[in-house]
């Protein structure tokens, strides 16, 4: 435990001194506010620039709460799922391509510690990134299009941040596994990319860990979808098995470490 | 410039200090910082023109960890 809390001052450091946890809560709270403002503004944007021939008439949908968090959500999902991937995908096989590893190495620490260490402060970015992102969507939300209730919101929230530790897990599992360009493909691949082949040909199944998300945004509109239970209990299972696989793979590729 | 008026501004505000923090954070730590991959005055360039996406790129890839 106490190899633990040291490694994660270590890494909590390492984080704030290269401002993460203060341009990844901005780059987040940007997507947030982005998509509920756009769609308000949506009318003036196309008269502005759209260049829409004189007398076009165009009927806007109206938007209720649920579209608009889904469609921040989906923001969150492509453009801030990339950022957070492609920031922490370097965090374990960085440290053994430029040598520091062997710093820790040397020392009798067990690789648990060293592996929960970084996904702890991992997580701890990609909630407090996600949160910072929600709540700035929420405002706008509940200023231009309608109040959501409390309890659905933070059901909502606590299903991202599940995800989020998801995505950690295996971004790191990747790092563990492999040199710094291999991980980073490996985890963009599965996971922002997974998103994309699961929203096209998802519908042919209903338990996969990317559709978490989109199963947390249904509670705004207050049904809560049957195989929600059951997603949640296979992507746990899968996060503790990317965990275990990363401690492993940590083990193991130490030898690799450049000195 | 009357149009300038009529926009709701209380309500774009905080969408352009969000973007101005990161825009300045961005720039303090290129000041700051020893050496970056390539040169220092594209990634300045990059900040300032690159709305949003300028100082992301230059915080995942620009900054050159020792």
């Amino acid at each position: 435990m106490n190899t633990f809390l040291t490694l994660f001052t270590k890494e909590f450091r390492e984080a704030w001194r290269s401002l993460k946890f203060v341009w990844m809560p901005l780059l987040f709270i940007v997507l947030g506010i982005m998509d509920p403002l756009t769609n308000y503004f949506m009318e003036d944007i196309l008269g502005a620039v759209g260049n829409l021939p004189e007398g076009f008439m165009l009927t806007m949908p109206e938007l209720h709460p649920i579209d608009v968090l889904s469609a921040s959500t989906s923001q969150f999902q492509s453009i801030g799922l990339v950022v957070l991937v492609a920031t922490i995908a370097s965090a374990i096989s960085r440290e053994r391509q430029n040598g520091m590893a062997t710093l820790l190495y040397v020392r009798p620490i067990s690789f648990t510690a060293l592996f929960m260490s970084k996904w702890a402060v991992a997580s701890l970015l990609g909630i407090v990134s996600g949160v910072a992102g929600y709540a700035g969507s929420l405002y706008y939300t509940t200023l231009l299009y309608g109040s959501v209730e409390y309890g659905a919101f933070m059901k909502m929230l606590g299903t991202y941040c599940i995800w989020i530790l998801f995505v950690t897990a295996v971004t790191l599992a990747c790092s563990a596994m492999f040199n710094t360009a291999i991980s980073m493909t490996l985890a963009i691949l599965l996971l922002p990319f997974g998103l994309m082949i699961d929203s096209i040909i998802g519908s042919f199944w209903s338990l996969s860990p990317w559709k978490l998300s989109a199963y947390g945004v249904q509670f705004i509109s207050g049904g809560t979808s049957e195989y929600y239970t059951a997603t949640v209990a296979l992507t746990l299972a899968l996060m503790i098995s990317a965990v275990l696989l990363g401690i492993l793979f940590s083990k193991r590729n130490a030898a690799t470490a450049k000195i | 410039m009357e149009e300038l008026a009529n926009i709701n501004w209380g309500l774009i505000a905080p969408l352009i200090v969000v973007q101005a923090i990161l825009m300045i954070v961005a720039l303090t730590d290129l000041v700051r910082i020893h050496a970056t991959n390539g040169p220092k005055w594209v990634w300045a360039l990059v900040i300032i023109f690159a709305n949003l996406v300028g100082p992301v790129i230059y915080f995942i890839v620009g900054r050159k960890s020792s």
